[in-house]
Parts: structure tokens; C-alpha cells; sequence
């Protein structure tokens, strides 16, 4: 760990150079008693002069020996390298205070942990990429690096369009009612009616299922303020589960380049649930199973099944 | 409110009332039924006075439910209805001169509500006068609205905690199967309960069992 950070420092001369100061202050601090005590005590004044001078003498030598000593070790030392590995992070751990304030640490396992994340999250990303799972149609290809990001074609339908598809596909079923709204911007939100069975929310995004919700005949499809209630989940247990089940078709029926026939299918799927309470499993032959009749309809045969007794 | 079905159960053999109904929330909790507090549904009966020599006296039925605590329902049998809020019990009262009270025809019914899932069940002992007749089993399933989709369905449930003795399709269910049940005022509930209590009233008092 030394060699990484300190690349310049010669550590075995450093601590030789720390020696040489502290020499260097003792005999400096020589030099100043010596003055301080004065003349010491002899017989004649030419003596005790003679003898002052000469200790003087070899103080002040002994002082230059040892600075010229710390000049030559200085050098070898070398200097620390430039620039700072933990720049001004690195700043925080010098804060002793580590029971109160334990910034740095708290701060090395935030660092340590995103680091993870960003791998793990690479790694996800490449396992998922592997199948596409782009619902709309993407003009990628040689252009793709020199034009900026397209929107898909089918992702920026005209309204008008959007409309006369639902009504088309509204008209095909008589004993199913669909209602457009556009709450919030160019986004169609449906009210399908299915008989006196259910009701069913759908969010689209251009022609694009985006995401349903499915509660009774009963129950209360608007929120207090009058507008669409898209978010709160059915209070019954048959109509949740017929919610999982609808998200699973809207994502099974997949055609990037023809979004009108997704929208048919997934709407010929939802109107096999007129006989929800009517048609028992067709693999067990009851209607019950945990006090749920068969919720599940098959995407290609539309026949009934329990959740449980599905293939 | 969804599709209700009330019936009666009969006793099962050799035992009481309460040994019934506990059979009956046994096994509901066995199929992993959730207790959630309790139920009462009464009938008062009143003799429409001031008619007529000649023509039967009209019977006017007032009915309460725990799950509407706030309303009562009038109605004459096979006739009209009303539903108005608590007051009309009051309002009864006031009216005493053309509605005299038959008071020892109160029928009721009291007992435990369970949830399964869906389901609704209300399992209760009817009673005139302090002195049980009965058992009253009504069967609730609440996403669906029309009778005629979940009558077999309700009929396997049946079959699982009541055993052999499953009902017939009520008679509100029908005249009408195709059609929206009442919602929210119950009206067809306390129709199939009023049947179920005049029944009780014609029954004689069942051997051997006190309250």
C-alpha cells in the first residue's frame, strides 16, 4: 500500500531525515545553553574566555554537520507523487473524530456499494439484451450512429388514427363497450365494459397497451374528483388475479409493425371473460378452487383454467 | 353487494341448534373461512287495521340488517316495498293506529359472519319469541351481479360446507336471472328472509329445544 500511494517517498530516508532534525534541534538548542550558561568557572579570564570560544566553536559546528547531513537526506528523500489518490475525499479521513462524525467510512461503503451496483447492473442489462423485448418498432441500423434516437413510427400515431382503431375493434363485439378518454395529454385511456361481468381500464400509449386494471360491475371506476380511477386495485380477489392475468396477455401478445392486430387479440382474449362465474376448469371440471373460479383463459384456445390447474 | 342466496338448514341429526351451528362454523373454518363478527336480521309484522270487513288484513313486514344498519326495509308480501332509514321504526310507532305491532311474531336471526375469499357466509339461529326454530344460512358472492352466471358456482360452495342438502334456486333469482341483482339495498336478501321466516312461523315449535 505504500509503494501504490507514496511512489517518490523513500521511506527509509525519511525516517533517517526525522532523525537528522532532531540532531539538528539538539545541538541548535546546544548552542543556545552554552550562551545561556556563559563563562564557566576557571583561574584566569583568558582561560575561561578561551574555553567558552572552543565549546562555542564546536557547537556551531556540530550544528552545521548535522544541517549539512538533513540537505543531503532531504534530497534523497524525493517528493510525494503529484497528484493526491484521494483528492479532496481523501481530506475527510483525515477528520479524527470517527465516533461522531464517521463521514469517510460511511462514505468508502456508499462508493463500495454503488460500484457493485453499476457491475451487477451491467451484467443484468447484458443477460436482457440478449432477447429483445422492444414492443414498438425501432428504425435501428447503419443511421442509427449518425442520426439522433428516432422515435418509432408506431409510437407517434396520430390521435384521429388511435380513435377510429378502438371504435373499429369497439363495433366488432356487441356485448363488449369500449369508452376513449384522454385524461392526461395524447395518452387514450379505455373503459371497457364486458357485459355485466367486469370492468376494465386500459392505459395505451399511442396504439400500445401500456398497462390494465380490471374491477367488478359493481365496484366504482372514478375517483372522487370525477376523473378515471386508474391506480386502485379491485376488492375482490377474482377481479386481482384477473388483473395479473390481463398484464400477462398484454405483454404476450407481441407485433412490433401491426399494433391494431395486438390491440384485437388482447381484446378478443379479454371478452372470453363474459362467462367468468359460468364456465367451469376445464381440467378439474369444478368451478372452485380456493374459492376462485377459473380465472386463467389459454392465449390461443381462450379456454378457461384455475390458476392452479393451468398448463 | 353480490349475488345472495338465504336457506334454511335443517338440524342435523339428534343434535340441537347451537351443536349445529357450531358443526356448520367448524367445518367453515376448516376450509379456512375468517370469522368477522356478527349479524342480525329481524322481522317485525304489523296488521294494517282500518280495512274493509271481508278483506284478509294486510301485513306490513319491517326488517332490519346489521349489514345496513342505517335503513330498514317495509314491505308488504308479494307487494311493494320501501326502504327508509332507522326513523321509520318511529314513525311506526306514530302510525299506530292504522299499523298495529303483532309483537310476539318477531322473528329473528343472529349469529357469526364469516369471509372466504370472496364469499360472504352468515350462519345464525332464528328465533320467535326467545325460543330457536332454526338454522339460517345466507351465502353472499360478491364480484358478481347477476344471479343466473353464479348459481352453480354458489351451489358447489354450498355443497362443500353444508354437505347433502343443498337449496333450490330461490324464487327472486328466478324471475329475474338475467337481470342486475338489487344492488345496494338488498331488497331480494330480505325478500328470501321473509320467505324463510314465514316459513319458520307456520313450523311448530321444534321438540325438546330451548334457548
Amino acid at each position: 500500500m505504500a509503494d501504490a500511494m507514496n511512489v517518490g517517498v523513500n521511506l527509509e530516508a525519511f525516517s533517517q531525515a526525522i532523525n537528522a532534525i532532531q540532531a539538528l534541534r539538539s545541538s541548535v538548542t546546544r548552542v543556545f545553553d552554552s550562551l545561556k550558561d556563559g563563562m564557566k568557572n576557571k583561574e584566569t579570564l583568558e582561560g575561561r574566555e578561551k574555553v567558552f570560544i572552543t565549546e562555542f566553536q564546536d557547537n556551531l559546528q556540530s550544528v552545521n554537520r548535522d544541517l549539512n547531513e538533513l540537505e543531503r537526506l532531504s534530497t534523497l528523500v524525493g517528493r510525494p507523487s503529484e497528484s493526491h489518490p484521494l483528492h479532496n475525499s481523501g481530506l475527510l479521513s483525515l477528520d479524527p473524530v470517527q465516533d461522531k462524525t464517521p463521514l469517510y467510512s460511511q462514505l468508502l461503503q456508499a462508493y463500495k456499494w454503488s460500484n457493485k451496483l453499476q457491475y451487477h447492473a451491467g451484467l443484468a442489462s447484458s443477460l436482457l439484451n440478449q432477447q429483445s423485448l422492444k414492443r414498438s418498432a425501432n428504425q435501428m441500423g447503419a443511421s442509427a450512429k449518425r442520426r439522433p434516437k428516432v422515435q418509432p413510427s408506431t409510437l407517434v400515431l396520430p390521435p384521429q388514427y388511435v380513435d377510429d382503431v378502438i371504435s373499429r375493434i369497439g363495433r366488432m363485439f356487441p356485448d363488449m363497450s369500449i369508452e376513449l378518454f384522454r385524461p392526461n395529454g395524447t395518452s387514450a385511456v379505455l373503459l371497457v365494459t364486458l357485459g355485466k361481468v367486469l370492468k376494465a381500464i386500459v392505459v395505451m400509449r399511442s396504439l400500445f397497451i401500456d398497462r390494465t386494471i380490471v374491477r367488478g360491475f359493481n365496484e366504482n371506476v372514478y375517483s372522487e374528483d370525477g376523473k378515471l380511477d386508474i391506480w386502485s386495485k379491485s376488492n375482490y380477489q377474482v377481479f386481482q388475479k384477473v388483473t395479473d392475468h390481463a398484464t400477462t396477455a398484454l405483454l404476450h401478445y407481441q407485433l412490433p409493425q401491426m399494433p391494431d392486430v395486438v390491440v384485437r387479440s388482447f381484446m378478443t382474449w379479454l371478452r372470453s371473460y363474459i362467462k367468468l362465474f359460468q364456465t367451469p376448469c376445464q381440467r378439474c371440471g369444478k368451478f372452485l378452487q380456493e374459492g376462485l373460479p377459473p380465472t386463467w383463459r389459454d392465449f390461443r384456445t381462450l379456454e378457461a383454467f384455475h390458476d392452479t390447474c393451468r398448463q | 353487494m353480490g349475488v345472495t342466496c338465504v336457506c334454511q338448514v335443517p338440524l342435523a341429526e339428534g343434535k340441537s341448534v347451537q351443536q349445529t351451528i357450531d358443526i356448520l362454523h367448524k367445518k367453515l373454518e376448516q376450509l379456512g373461512a375468517v370469522k368477522q363478527g356478527n349479524f342480525t336480521v329481524d322481522c317485525e309484522t304489523y296488521h294494517a287495521t282500518g280495512n274493509a270487513s271481508g278483506q284478509p288484513t294486510k301485513l306490513l313486514y319491517v326488517m332490519h340488517n346489521s349489514e345496513t344498519p342505517l335503513s330498514c326495509l317495509a314491505l308488504f308480501e308479494g307487494g311493494p316495498c320501501l326502504t327508509a332509514d332507522g326513523n321509520f321504526d318511529v314513525l311506526m310507532i306514530k302510525l299506530k293506529s292504522h299499523f298495529q305491532n303483532a309483537k310476539g311474531h318477531k322473528v329473528e336471526s343472529r349469529g357469526s359472519r364469516y369471509r372466504y375469499c370472496d364469499f360472504l357466509i352468515k350462519v345464525g339461529a332464528v328465533t320467535m319469541s326467545s325460543s330457536a326454530r332454526g338454522i339460517s344460512v345466507e351465502l353472499e358472492y360478491c364480484p358478481c351481479v347477476v344471479p343466473g352466471d353464479c348459481w352453480n358456482l354458489m351451489k358447489e360452495f354450498m355443497q362443500s360446507f353444508l354437505g347433502p342438502s343443498i337449496p333450490e334456486l330461490p324464487s327472486v333469482f328466478a324471475t329475474k336471472p338475467e337481470g342486475l341483482y338489487a344492488p345496494a339495498d338488498c331488497v331480494d336478501t330480505m325478500t328470501q328472509y321473509l320467505e324463510l321466516f314465514s316459513k319458520v312461523r307456520k313450523q311448530q315449535v321444534l321438540p325438546g329445544t330451548t334457548r
